[in-house]
């Protein structure tokens, strides 16, 4: 190209107007209104949505472990042990789960979540933990000389 | 390693009944509180024979289920890459970051946290006993995650920043998962496994 002038060659630096505002509106193909046609209102939501999607990625990290808290509360509720009473006395016994697959198996494991709290239970009622409800231990588990 | 054991709703009523343990309540002489922090517990005093047999009746009902192949599909708790996964056979399951093993990898997961059955569950304290369940899996992909937009920006601050970024991700196809060792059988020696000596 050539260029008679500075000032015409400042303007014709960059990416192609057309090419520029593409990517944008591609980001913005599913906006509704204005949002999506006009390219200086297209840019801003644009940015916002960004934004958001950036912060929502942190955001998420943190809704899903709310999410495993609530399932394991659940499911402690279900068999009468509190939460902090349930974790402490796995911690005791060395049992090393994490939330997210106690959370998994509160919701598709119920049978071996119920296993988990009787023992939790079960090691309240031998170390003579401060429990608000009282526990009797549960029937079946054997904990004589196996939780120490 | 101990392993806690508990059985699930169809052997636990014929395996432990309360009734049947020669058991002494003597939770009345300790009812006063003035020398502890904590409650004390109310004891019992049960027969350790009973105890013994009825620990190892459970333990020779998992043996035959599983000598007799009637456990049914086994799921397992693995930690890995410094996370845990629930886990079945066939399942497929996705290492996010940098790790070493490249496709067509075999691999043996030894930290195996819980295993799961039908009618019983083994609960390892925190991990069941080695050489218990064999846990194994194949790498069938390394591969990048779609791009991921780090954008920030601050109104009215002059201050815009754009980074584009992918996390590697690593596919592990779960082979097998087998009980392939003998429940509460733990060797006389521990801990030399994966020495050369």
């Amino acid at each position: 190209m050539v260029f008679t002038t500075a000032v015409n060659f400042i303007r014709s630096r960059g990416p192609d107007e057309f090419w520029r505002k593409r990517k944008i509106f591609k980001l913005a193909a599913h906006f509704q209104g204005r949002k999506r046609n006009c390219y200086s209102i297209t840019i801003r939501y644009v940015h916002r949505a960004l934004v958001y999607a950036t912060k929502g990625r942190k955001l998420k990290k943190v809704d899903m472990a709310n999410l495993w808290e609530q399932r394991i509360l659940s499911g402690c509720e279900q068999h009468g042990v509190t939460y902090p009473l349930f974790k402490e006395s796995l911690s005791r016994s060395g049992v090393m789960l994490n939330r997210k697959t106690l959370a998994d198996l509160a919701c598709w494991e119920p049978q071996s979540f119920k296993a988990l709290t009787d023992i939790a239970q079960a090691r309240a009622a031998q170390d003579g933990l401060n429990v608000s409800k009282s526990l009797e231990p549960p029937s079946g588990v054997v904990t004589r000389g196996m939780i120490k | 390693m101990s392993l806690l054991r508990q059985f699930c709703s169809k052997l636990a009523p014929i395996l432990v009944n309360n009734s049947v343990r020669s058991t002494q309540n003597v939770s009345a002489a300790i009812t006063t509180n003035r020398f502890f922090s904590n409650k004390p517990a109310p004891y019992e005093i049960v027969d350790p024979k009973i105890e013994k047999q009825e620990q190892q009746d459970i333990i020779k009902k998992v043996n035959e289920q599983v000598n007799a192949n009637q456990q049914g599909r086994i799921f397992a708790v693995v930690h890995l890459a410094g996370k845990q996964f629930k886990i079945t056979e066939g399942d497929v399951i996705v290492v996010e970051g940098y790790w070493p093993p490249g496709p067509g990898d075999k691999l043996k997961l030894d930290k195996v946290l819980m295993v799961g059955a039908k009618d019983f569950t083994l609960i390892g304290r925190p991990i069941v006993e080695d050489g218990l369940a064999n846990v194994t899996a194949t790498v069938i992909e390394k591969t990048l995650s779609h791009t991921k937009t780090d954008f920030k920006k601050k109104r009215r601050k002059q201050y815009k920043n754009i980074n584009f970024y992918r996390i590697q991700q690593t596919m592990l196809r779960i082979n097998t998962i087998d009980l392939s060792g003998k429940l509460n059988n733990p060797p006389d020696v521990t801990g030399t496994e994966h020495r050369i000596l």
